[in-house]
């Protein structure tokens, strides 16, 4: 690499200088959180930003033994894996029967569900909960889901409908002549193409289901865990002395999505500049 | 737009049967509540009791005349203006880095983009605690740089909170739009650029003049994004500062759910609800305005 072609300038150094430090800016307040869940109390308030002197994993097993934090984590795995999974089944069917099928009707309610995105969820939570209620969809985890798929809808046909644009009409219709049902076809033939996209779909959303906080804490039992955001939330007003506890909840939130993020990058990029671009 | 196959058809089953349960979720689960919305912003509903009574247009009265709306309002503004104006020029600086640096391209557009992926109540306790006045890194870090005087109660000092808050949503947000900028500018073609570097161009020439003008598309839609977001902004207030201190940093959406869980008066929260709805709508009619002017110019 030094020894490349092209001379480099002292420009070119730094700029290289600058980014290493602005990305360490970046990084820092996580850097900070995943090495104060790894000190003690004391450690944390005493020298706030020196590194963790040992493996300590104290905070942890506090987490789990003074809270219920595993039923959260369990609550907030099955909300996204549920929510996510409904979402896959309804979303891409809704926007193939808009793309393929165009007509009056279809644009119409496509117009109708990107509307959707306008609409703060803030705006329509309390009559949203008192359906629910009627519904026997509060206090239980059918209501958050039910309404993660709803909100889901919007962004999800627009990916989906500028995708199908690009997704050639021949296979479908080899598919179609050799006896496939239109919603075989979908799903034998079209789906599989649409790999990128629900790709990106499920991240996106995924990570938004896994961060939600108003939501779960509304509507599940209280008494209770609920979620992993949930359950910081309420450590920061209950624990006020015991930062080290709620780092520790800080890091089981942040890595598994650093995971995610990490094994499908490129997913975040395609879905955030799709949705971009037709937005 | 789409020139392909726009038919009339009838009633067509297939299509509807896909369309379905999507159609379904969203009309029962956002719809009907928004509409529903709309009605209970004309009564004095608690939340609880069955009994709504209507009660005309009080709750909007109110909304107008109650210094609370209205210092709501002004800081949702202040916020929001703060968060878009800086997330946007900081989106932009740090793609235009990313695009430019010489090594290490996607590790640093993934060093910018970590803090989207945290949500907003944690990101929201990790800055808190970097703000304590007597455990926190900035006063820390100023301490060691022997600056004592300006260590500050960073969230309690009421002519700070908002912007720190911003800060923490800035830094959140940022990396989000750098990907939509940076897809715009890698979307110039190198070619036109090179072209006015050989036409002696300076390169803030050529960044004012080429650059500039290619991706106003992206700026659109990005400010039209961070303002809605900043609109929307929730989980860091909750956890940060409650609103306060006083009312501080109550915007019109930790307005809405205090007067809502804490006061009971869902009636006058969905009222300011309206509101709120009524602002997006007029900030996006303004970016499709300026949507269609840009494309009658290219």
């Amino acid at each position: 690499m030094e020894r490349a072609q092209k001379k480099i300038k002292p420009g070119t150094i730094v700029l290289f200088a600058a980014t290493i430090l602005l990305a360490f800016l970046f990084i820092y307040p996580v850097l900070f959180a995943l090495m104060s869940a790894f000190k003690s109390n004391g450690d944390i308030l005493k020298s706030p930003i020196s590194f963790p002197r040992s493996l300590y994993v104290q905070n942890f097993k506090d987490l789990f033994e003074q809270s219920d934090f595993l039923t959260a984590i369990l609550h907030s795995i099955f909300l996204t894996v549920v929510s996510e999974v409904l979402i896959v089944f309804i979303v891409p069917m809704a926007a193939y029967g808009i793309e393929r099928r165009q007509s009056r009707t279809t644009a119409l309610i496509y117009t109708y569900f990107l509307a959707g995105m306008m609409i703060p969820f803030h705006l329509y939570m309390f009559p949203l909960f008192k359906e629910m209620r009627m519904l026997h969809l509060f206090g239980n985890m059918a209501g958050p889901i039910v309404s993660y798929i709803a909100g889901s809808i919007a962004f999800g046909a627009l990916l989906y409908c500028s995708f199908l644009k690009g997704v050639p009409l021949e296979i479908e219709e080899a598919a179609m002549i050799d006896g496939c049902t239109p919603f075989q076809t979908f799903w034998k033939v079209t789906f599989p193409l649409l790999g990128p996209c629900t790709g990106s779909m499920v991240i996106l959303n995924g990570l938004g289901i896994w961060n939600d906080y108003l939501m779960p804490y509304l509507v599940l039992p209280s008494g209770k865990a609920k979620t992993i955001t949930v359950e910081i939330a309420g450590f920061v007003g209950q624990y006020t002395a015991r930062w080290d506890i709620v780092f520790a909840g800080t890091v089981i939130s942040i890595v598994p999505a650093l995971i995610i993020f990490c094994m499908f990058q490129k997913y975040f990029v395609k879905g955030i500049t799709a949705g971009a671009a037709k937005g | 737009m789409n020139t392909s196959a726009k038919k009339k058809r009838k009633f067509d089953t297939t299509a509807f049967a896909f369309i379905a349960p999507a159609f379904l979720f969203f009309t029962l689960f956002i719809i009907v509540p928004t509409i529903s919305s709309v009605y209970y912003s004309f009564t004095s509903w608690d939340g609880i009791s069955p009994t709504v009574k209507f009660i005309g247009l009080a709750n909007y009265k109110e909304i107008f005349t109650s210094a609370r709306f209205g210092n709501a309002l002004k800081n949702t503004v202040i916020l929001t203006v703060f968060i878009s104006i800086f997330e946007n020029s900081i989106a932009l600086g740090l793609a235009l880095i990313v695009d430019n640096v010489r090594w290490g391209k996607n590790f640093f557009r993934s060093a910018f983009y970590i803090p989207v992926l945290i949500s907003g109540i944690v990101s929201g306790f990790i800055w808190k605690i970097m703000y304590n006045y007597n455990f926190g890194t900035f006063n820390a870090v100023l301490g060691n740089l022997g600056l004592d005087g300006l260590k500050q109660d960073w969230l309690g000092n009421s002519a700070l909170t908002l912007l720190m808050i911003g800060v923490v949503l800035i830094w959140k947000g940022a990396g989000y739009y750098m990907i939509i900028y940076l897809a715009s500018l890698q979307s110039v073609s190198p070619e036109l650029i090179e072209a006015a570097q050989i036409d002696g161009a300076s390169p803030w020439q050529r960044f004012k003049s080429i650059t500039v003008p290619l991706i106003s598309g992206a700026f659109t839609i990005n400010f039209t994004l961070s303002l809605i977001n900043g609109l929307k902004v929730f989980d860091q207030i909750n956890v940060m500062t409650d609103g306060g201190p006083g009312f501080t940093s109550e915007t019109l959406v930790y307005l809405l759910y205090k007067v809502g869980f804490n006061e009971g008066r869902q009636g006058f929260g969905t009222a300011v609800g309206i509101m709120l709805l009524f602002i997006i709508i007029v900030l996006n009619t303004i970016q499709q305005k300026f949507l269609r002017s840009r494309e009658v110019q290219m």
